[in-house]
């Protein structure tokens, strides 16, 4: 990916992401590239470095779309000749919006298209992943609440165990003291 | 119940966080970034407190920019 050094010392790298609409014909298209194109062009402006992003979706509706299609171009321009490029982009129709910014000192280009698409594939698996640690965390609930209960159960039968037993043996004994007993006779 | 209360105690405190940027010398975030911005962002679209993230005053404002330069191209949610 290139680095980004103007060609000159009366130049600057200017960074110009355009958001067009998305649902164009081919040919509508194709013009408005072509327009766009033209209007870098008559600002004396260089396209150093064009990122194509294609579609995408929109955090917002932004002129009733909400998909946008952006492109990203870094170009090498005078800086008293933006302000013309700007106003000719706000005036563009297929232009739904557009930004222009200075990228920093030794700012390295690099196509965010592929980057965002790498990060949505992990992103995918990162969501498996996190599915997956839910369900063994479920599966260890599962198993300590079926121990708890064994448990339990363990405890409810020595307690059934043990409480008739004990009263038994002990009315029998008093039975027997009681029919032994010489002075209720 | 003591179980819990270790993993509470090892937890950091909100406010005793190091920076995640100051280690790599972060020295531009980039608006185009949305996995780098995506944390910093809760789920009504507002930026996340320093207190809670632990980013230093340097890098929350560089994020700040970032962010809003993002929310104007509609890559993020001004207000979901």
């Amino acid at each position: 990916m290139p680095t980004l050094i103007p060609s000159s010392e009366d130049t600057k790298v200017y960074e110009v992401c355009v958001m067009t609409q998305p649902d164009l014909m081919e040919k509508a298209e194709n013009q408005l590239n072509k327009e766009i194109d033209g209007i870098f062009s008559e600002a004396g402006a260089k396209v150093v470095f064009k990122d194509l992003w294609g579609k995408r979706g929109l955090a917002y509706k932004v002129g009733g779309h909400d998909e946008g299609k952006f492109t990203v171009f870094y170009i090498d321009a005078d800086p008293s000749k933006i302000r013309a490029l700007d106003s000719a982009l706000r005036l563009e129709k297929g232009v739904l919006r557009h930004m222009i910014v200075i990228p920093p000192k030794g700012y390295e280009a690099v196509s965010y298209a592929e980057k965002y698409e790498a990060w949505l594939k992990n992103r995918e698996t990162m969501s498996e992943m996190r599915a997956r640690e839910k369900a063994e965390k479920m599966e260890e609930r599962v198993r300590e609440k079926a121990k708890m209960e064994a448990k339990r159960m363990e405890a409810k039968k020595k307690e059934k165990k043990v409480a008739p037993k004990a009263p038994a043996a002990s009315l029998d004994t008093e039975l027997d003291k009681l029919l032994s007993d010489q002075d209720l006779i | 119940m003591a179980h819990k209360k270790q993993q509470q105690q090892q937890q950091t405190p909100p406010g005793h966080k190091p920076c995640p940027f100051c280690g790599t010398e972060v020295k531009y975030f980039d608006y185009k970034d949305y996995p780098t911005l995506k944390p910093y962002i809760d789920y009504f679209g507002n930026i996340r407190k320093r207190y809670y993230t632990g980013v230093c005053l340097k890098h929350q404002k560089m994020l700040k920019t970032a962010i809003e330069r993002a929310r104007f191209m509609a890559m993020l949610a001004y207000r979901k």
